[in-house]
C-alpha cells in the first residue's frame, strides 16, 4: 500500500475511463456537428456505424460546397454505452466545442439522459431511432417513428387476418424505460380491441442478458396452452437479440409455430447467425435494407465505397435503418440550416416545418409546424437466409407522426 | 442408387392400388393445372392461400407425378427460387439466377425482371405443409419422406386425413409406416366414430406435451364427456398421463437448464479459482481471455476453411488446443510483463489487470472489428432434440457441459496428479514454506497463471456456439465468475464447481417464479449474507500466511 490513496485511484479510475473523450476537429470557416453514439460497451457494434455514417453524410454535403459556405466538421465520441456519458459528454459538446447540433443516442435511457442537457443549453439533438413516443422536446429532432407508425401497425398486421391472426402476446425486453413503455402501450392497445389481460405475459432481463433458456422454455409451454395464435413481442437490445434468436431457434421453434416481432432487430443483429431456422420472424423499421428505390441503391453503393475508401471496421454491404436516419438528420439539418440562412438553433428550428427530403427507403420525409417529429414509411421486414430481411408489408405512404400515445 | 428408381415404381404402384381401395367412390382425379397453380402461386396472400389448400385436398387423389410436380414448386416457393413473370412461374437453380425453368411447361427462359415472392407467415405455414405432404407423397427417400411427415406433425390440423391414408397405404419402411398410423390415429381426435375417438385419445397421450395436454383438455367441454363414462374415464386417464409426463418434462428441462448455467459459470471461473488462489490476483482481464480463446476459435475456423474445407466441422475440436494456448501465451506474456512487479500491491495489480482488459478489447476492435464474429454451426452443436414431453436437449448446451466436465476432470487430473499440480498446492497454502523447500515460487506463479488464462480460452471455445462472439463479450462473465469463486472459497476448484451449480441453479429456479432480474438481485443478496456468516466460502483451503 505503498502511497495508495483514494485521490490517487478516482484519478488513475478517471484517466482510466476516459481515454480523451472527445476527438476535436480545428478549423476555421467550419460549422460543427457533435456526435453522442458508442464505439464501446453492448451498444458498440449497432451505434459504432452511426459515426462513420454522419461523416459519411457531411463529406456528401461537403463535397457539395457545404452549408451557407461552410464546410462542415464532425466531432465524435465515446461515450462506452454509459448512459450517464452521454449528458456530461453531450454538455462538453455544446459548450466547449460549440456544435451547431448533436446526432446521437441509441437507447431511449441515454436519450433521456442527453434530453435536460440539450434543454438548458438550448441545443438540439437528431435522435434516429424508433422509439416509445411520449415526448416532445423543441431540442430534439425525433427523426424516426413513434410507436404508432412502427409497432401499432406491424401488430396490427400480426392480429389481422394477412398476418398470422395473433390472439396472445408474450412480451419480453430488456428492463429499461423503452420496453416498458413500448410493453405498457401495447397492452392498453390490446385492451382497447378486447383482448383479456390473460392473454398476455411480460418478462424483462437485464441489459445485456444472454442466458435465454429459462424464458424459452417458458415461452413454448405459453405457446402450447389453449386461446390461439401466440406471437413473441421481443424488445430486448443490444447483444442479447443474437442470444436470444439462437436459443430459440435451437429449442426447435419456427416463426410458423410462434413468429417474433423483433422490435428492435436489425440486419446488423443477425451477423453471425445461421437464419434458416429463423425465417420469418418480424421486424418493423421506417427503412429496410431491401426497400426498392434509386435512393437506396444510391446510398447502399455510397456506403460499401466509403466503407472500402476509409477502412471502416463495419460490414460494406449491411445498412441498417438508424444509420440511413442518421443520414437522414444530417440531410435535414442541412436543409434547415441553408434555409434559415443560420446555424442558430433558434433559426434552424424555425426553418423546419415544410422540410421533405426523398430519403433512401423511398419515402418523402416531411417535417409540420406542430412538433420536432418526422413523418417516415413504415415497412415490415421477414427474416430470410441470407441474414436480411425481405419486405413483407409496406405502407402505402407516410403517416403523419403521432408523438402522444393515446393508448397507456 | 440402383433400386431408387424401381421403388419408387412399387411405390407409385402401391399408391394407386391404394387409391383403388381407398376410394373405390371417387372419379379418377381431375389432373392439376399446372399453370393455374403456378400463376396462384404468384398471385397474393389469399390467392397462393386458396391454390395450396385446395392442393392439401387433393393431393390424396393426385396423380404422383402432378404431386411431385407442386413440391417442387412449392419448395422453390419457399426458398425464394421461384420467379414470377407476368402471370408464369419460372423455377430457377438457385435464388437471383439469371435462367431458369417455365413451371408448367419446363421451357427453359430468362428469368431477367421476374419478381420472387415473400411469403407471409400463414401462407409460409400453408405451403411448409403442402410441401411436407409431397415429399412424404413422393420422395425418393426414406429419410426424405420421415422430414415430410415431421412437417406434416407440426400443424396436423390442416392435413386431411385422406392424406395420411394415402401416405400410409403406400409406405413401403415398416418404421415410417408405424409411425404414419400413429400420427393418422392421433389426428382423428375429432372423428364421430367413438372407438377411433378413444384409440385418438390414447394416442395423443402415448407423445406427452403441453400441446397435447390442451388438445385433451379442450376435449372436456365435448358432449360426450357428460354423457359417455368410457370416454369420460379414457379422457381423464390420458389426461391424468400427459400431466404427469410434462412436470417430469419441465422438472428435467430445470435440470438441464440448471446444469447448463452451471457449466457456463464454472468454465469461465475455473481459471479465476486458480489465478485469484494462487497469487491473490484479483485479474479483471480473465473475461478477455475467454474473448481471446473465442477468437482463436475463429481463427481456427478460418484456416481450416482455406486449408482443409473437408475438415470444418471438427473445428470446436481442433481450436481446444489452439486456444488454450493462445490465451495462455497472452496471460503468461502479461504476468512477466506487468503483473509479477505488483505481487505485494492487490489494488494496484487490479488496476493494471482492469488496464490490460480495456487494452485487449480495443485492441481486437482496432484489428478486427466490433461487428458479431460469423462461425458455421456443425450439426453437432445447432438444434436440438425433445427427449420427453416438453423437455428439448439442445446440443450446443450439451457441447459445454460435456466440455466443462472434461475440463474439470483434467483440471483436478493436473492439481492432484501431476509436479506442476503438488507445486501450485504448495504455494497456495504457503508461500513462504514452499520457497523454503526449493520450489521456485516466480515460477509456479508464471505456470499457473498461464494455466488459469488457458482454462479461460478454453471457455472461450465452449462459449462460441451458445453466444455471440464479439470484443465486448468478456465483460458479460467477469462479475459471475468472481461472485462464484469467493462463493466457492479460494482456490479450491471443487468449491467453484459446487458454487457454480448452486448460483446456476438458483438463478433458474428464481427466474421463473420471479423473472431474470429479481433472479439476479436475489441471488446476489444471498450470496452477501452467506458471505457474511463464512467470509472464506463453502469450501475454504487451510493456508498458512
Amino acid at each position: 500500500m505503498v502511497g495508495f490513496t483514494r485521490r490517487g485511484f478516482l484519478g488513475t479510475t478517471a484517466a482510466l475511463a476516459a481515454p480523451a473523450l472527445i476527438r476535436p476537429a480545428w478549423a476555421a470557416d467550419t460549422v460543427k456537428l457533435g456526435c453522442l453514439f458508442s464505439s464501446s460497451g453492448t451498444m458498440a457494434n449497432l451505434e459504432g456505424r452511426l459515426n462513420h455514417v454522419v461523416r459519411m453524410a457531411a463529406d456528401g454535403i461537403n463535397a457539395k460546397g457545404g452549408v451557407n459556405g461552410r464546410r462542415i466538421e464532425v466531432v465524435t465520441s465515446d461515450p462506452a454505452s454509459d448512459w450517464p456519458l452521454y449528458a456530461q459528454i453531450g454538455r462538453q459538446m455544446l459548450q466547449q466545442e460549440k456544435v451547431a447540433a448533436l446526432f446521437g443516442c441509441w437507447t431511449s435511457v441515454s436519450r433521456k439522459s442527453v434530453l435536460p442537457v440539450v434543454e438548458q443549453n438550448d441545443g438540439l439533438l437528431f435522435y434516429p431511432l424508433h422509439f416509445e413516443g411520449d415526448e416532445n422536446s423543441k431540442n430534439i429532432v425525433y427523426a424516426n417513428s413513434p410507436p404508432a407508425s412502427s409497432v401499432l401497425p406491424a401488430v396490427d398486421y400480426l392480429m389481422g387476418a394477412e398476418g398470422v391472426g395473433a390472439k396472445r402476446f408474450f412480451m419480453i425486453g430488456s428492463d429499461y424505460v423503452w420496453p416498458r413503455t413500448i410493453n405498457k402501450q401495447l397492452k392498453a392497445y390490446w385492451t382497447s380491441k378486447g383482448v383479456p389481460e390473460t392473454a398476455w405475459r411480460e418478462e424483462y432481463v437485464p441489459l445485456g442478458f444472454s442466458n435465454f433458456q429459462t424464458l424459452v422454455n417458458q415461452i413454448r409451454s405459453f405457446a402450447a396452452q389453449p386461446g390461439g395464435q401466440p406471437i413473441v413481442v421481443l424488445t430486448v437490445v443490444g447483444s442479447s437479440i443474437p442470444d436470444f434468436l439462437r436459443e430459440f431457434a435451437n429449442q426447435g421453434i419456427r416463426a410458423t409455430d410462434v413468429p417474433i416481432l423483433g422490435l428492435d432487430m436489425v440486419e446488423a443483429d443477425l451477423e453471425g447467425l445461421d437464419t434458416a431456422p429463423l425465417v420469418g420472424h418480424l421486424n418493423c423499421w421506417a427503412y429496410l435494407q431491401a426497400a426498392k428505390a434509386e435512393a437506396n441503391t444510391r446510398f447502399l453503393s455510397e456506403w460499401a465505397a466509403y466503407v472500402k475508401a476509409k477502412g471502416v471496421p463495419f460490414s460494406a454491404d449491411t445498412v441498417i435503418d438508424p444509420m440511413v436516419s442518421a443520414y437522414d438528420s444530417v440531410q435535414l439539418w442541412a436543409l434547415a440550416a441553408a434555409k434559415a440562412g443560420s446555424f442558430d438553433v433558434p433559426e434552424v428550428r424555425k426553418a423546419f416545418p415544410g422540410l421533405s427530403f426523398a430519403d433512401p427507403s423511398g419515402y418523402t420525409l416531411t417535417m409540420g409546424s406542430e412538433n420536432n417529429y418526422v413523418a417516415r414509411g413504415v415497412f415490415i421486414g421477414s427474416v430470410n437466409e441470407k441474414q436480411g430481411f425481405d419486405i413483407l408489408w409496406q405502407s402505402p405512404d407516410a403517416p403523419k407522426p403521432v408523438p402522444f400515445s393515446p393508448y397507456g | 442408387m440402383v433400386e431408387g428408381p424401381g421403388r419408387f415404381g412399387l411405390a407409385g404402384l402401391l399408391v394407386w392400388i391404394a387409391s383403388l381401395v381407398m376410394q373405390p367412390a371417387l372419379a379418377a382425379a381431375a389432373p392439376l393445372d399446372r399453370g393455374a397453380f403456378a400463376a396462384a402461386l404468384c398471385g397474393d396472400g389469399a390467392a397462393q392461400t386458396r391454390s395450396v389448400e385446395s392442393f392439401l385436398g387433393i393431393a390424396s387423389e393426385a396423380e404422383s407425378s402432378d404431386v411431385a410436380w407442386a413440391g417442387t414448386a412449392l419448395r422453390a416457393l419457399l426458398d425464394r427460387r421461384l420467379a414470377c413473370l407476368g402471370e408464369t412461374a419460372l423455377l430457377l437453380d438457385r435464388a437471383g439466377a439469371a435462367e431458369g425453368v417455365d413451371a408448367a411447361t419446363g421451357a427453359a427462359r430468362p428469368a431477367a425482371g421476374g419478381r420472387s415472392p415473400v411469403l407471409g407467415l400463414r401462407q409460409r405455414a400453408l405451403v411448409e405443409t403442402a410441401s411436407g405432404a409431397a415429399v412424404l407423397l413422393t420422395a425418393p427417400g426414406v429419410e426424405a419422406r420421415r422430414t415430410g411427415l415431421a412437417t406434416l406433425e407440426r400443424r396436423i390440423a390442416a392435413v386431411p386425413e385422406a392424406l395420411l391414408l394415402r401416405a400410409a397405404a403406400a409406405e413401403t419402411d415398416p418404421g415410417l409406416r408405424l409411425s404414419l398410423a400413429a400420427v393418422a390415429q392421433s389426428a382423428a381426435l375429432s372423428s364421430a366414430d367413438p372407438a377411433r375417438r378413444l384409440a385418438a385419445i390414447r394416442a395423443v397421450s402415448e407423445a406427452p406435451s403441453g400441446a397435447a395436454r390442451s388438445r385433451l383438455s379442450a376435449l372436456k367441454a365435448d358432449p360426450a364427456y357428460g354423457t359417455d363414462p368410457a370416454f369420460r374415464a379414457t379422457l381423464d386417464a390420458a389426461l391424468a398421463r400427459v400431466e404427469r409426463a410434462v412436470s417430469i418434462g419441465d422438472g428435467l428441462a430445470v435440470l438441464y437448464n440448471g446444469l447448463s448455467f452451471a457449466s457456463i459459470l464454472f468454465m469461465a471461473a475455473a481459471g479465476l479459482a486458480i489465478i485469484f488462489g494462487l497469487m491473490g490476483v484479483i485479474n479483471l482481464a480473465q473475461g478477455e481471455f475467454i474473448m481471446i480463446g473465442a477468437y482463436a476459435t475463429y481463427g481456427v475456423q478460418e484456416a481450416l476453411r482455406r486449408l482443409a474445407p473437408a475438415w470444418l466441422d471438427s473445428y470446436l475440436l481442433v481450436a481446444i488446443p489452439v486456444a488454450f494456448l493462445a490465451s495462455a501465451g497472452v496471460g503468461i506474456a502479461i504476468e512477466a510483463l506487468i503483473l509479477r512487479h505488483l505481487y505485494r500491491r492487490p489494488l494496484m495489480s487490479l488496476l493494471a489487470t482492469w488496464a490490460v482488459s480495456l487494452f485487449l478489447i480495443n485492441g481486437v476492435r482496432v484489428a478486427v472489428g466490433s461487428q458479431n464474429l460469423q462461425f458455421t454451426m456443425p450439426s453437432y452443436v445447432s438444434g436440438g432434440v425433445p427427449l420427453y414431453a416438453d423437455f428439448v436437449v439442445t446440443w450446443n448446451r450439451l457441447f459445454a457441459i460435456a466440455f466443462a466436465a472434461v475440463t474439470l476432470v483434467l483440471t483436478l487430473v493436473i492439481l492432484k496428479r501431476t509436479p506442476l499440480g503438488l507445486d501450485i498446492r504448495a504455494v497456495t497454502q504457503n508461500r513462504d514454506m514452499a520457497a523454503c523447500l526449493g520450489i521456485r515460487t516466480r515460477r509456479v506463479d508464471r505456470l499457473a497463471f498461464g494455466f488459469g488464462s488457458g482454462l479461460a480460452g478454453l471457455a472461450g471455445v465452449a462459449l462460441c456456439p451458445i453466444y455471440s462472439v464479439n470484443p465486448g463479450m468478456g465483460a458479460n462473465f467477469i462479475v459471475d465468475s468472481f461472485m462464484v469463486v469467493v462463493l466457492g472459497g479460494v482456490g479450491t476448484v471443487v468449491g467453484t464447481l459446487v458454487a457454480a451449480l448452486g448460483i446456476g441453479g438458483a438463478n433458474v429456479l428464481i427466474e421463473p417464479l420471479y423473472g431474470a432480474v429479481a433472479a439476479k438481485v436475489i441471488v446476489l443478496a444471498g450470496i452477501i449474507l452467506f458471505l457474511q456468516r463464512r467470509p472464506e466460502g463453502l469450501f475454504a483451503m487451510r493456508r498458512r500466511r
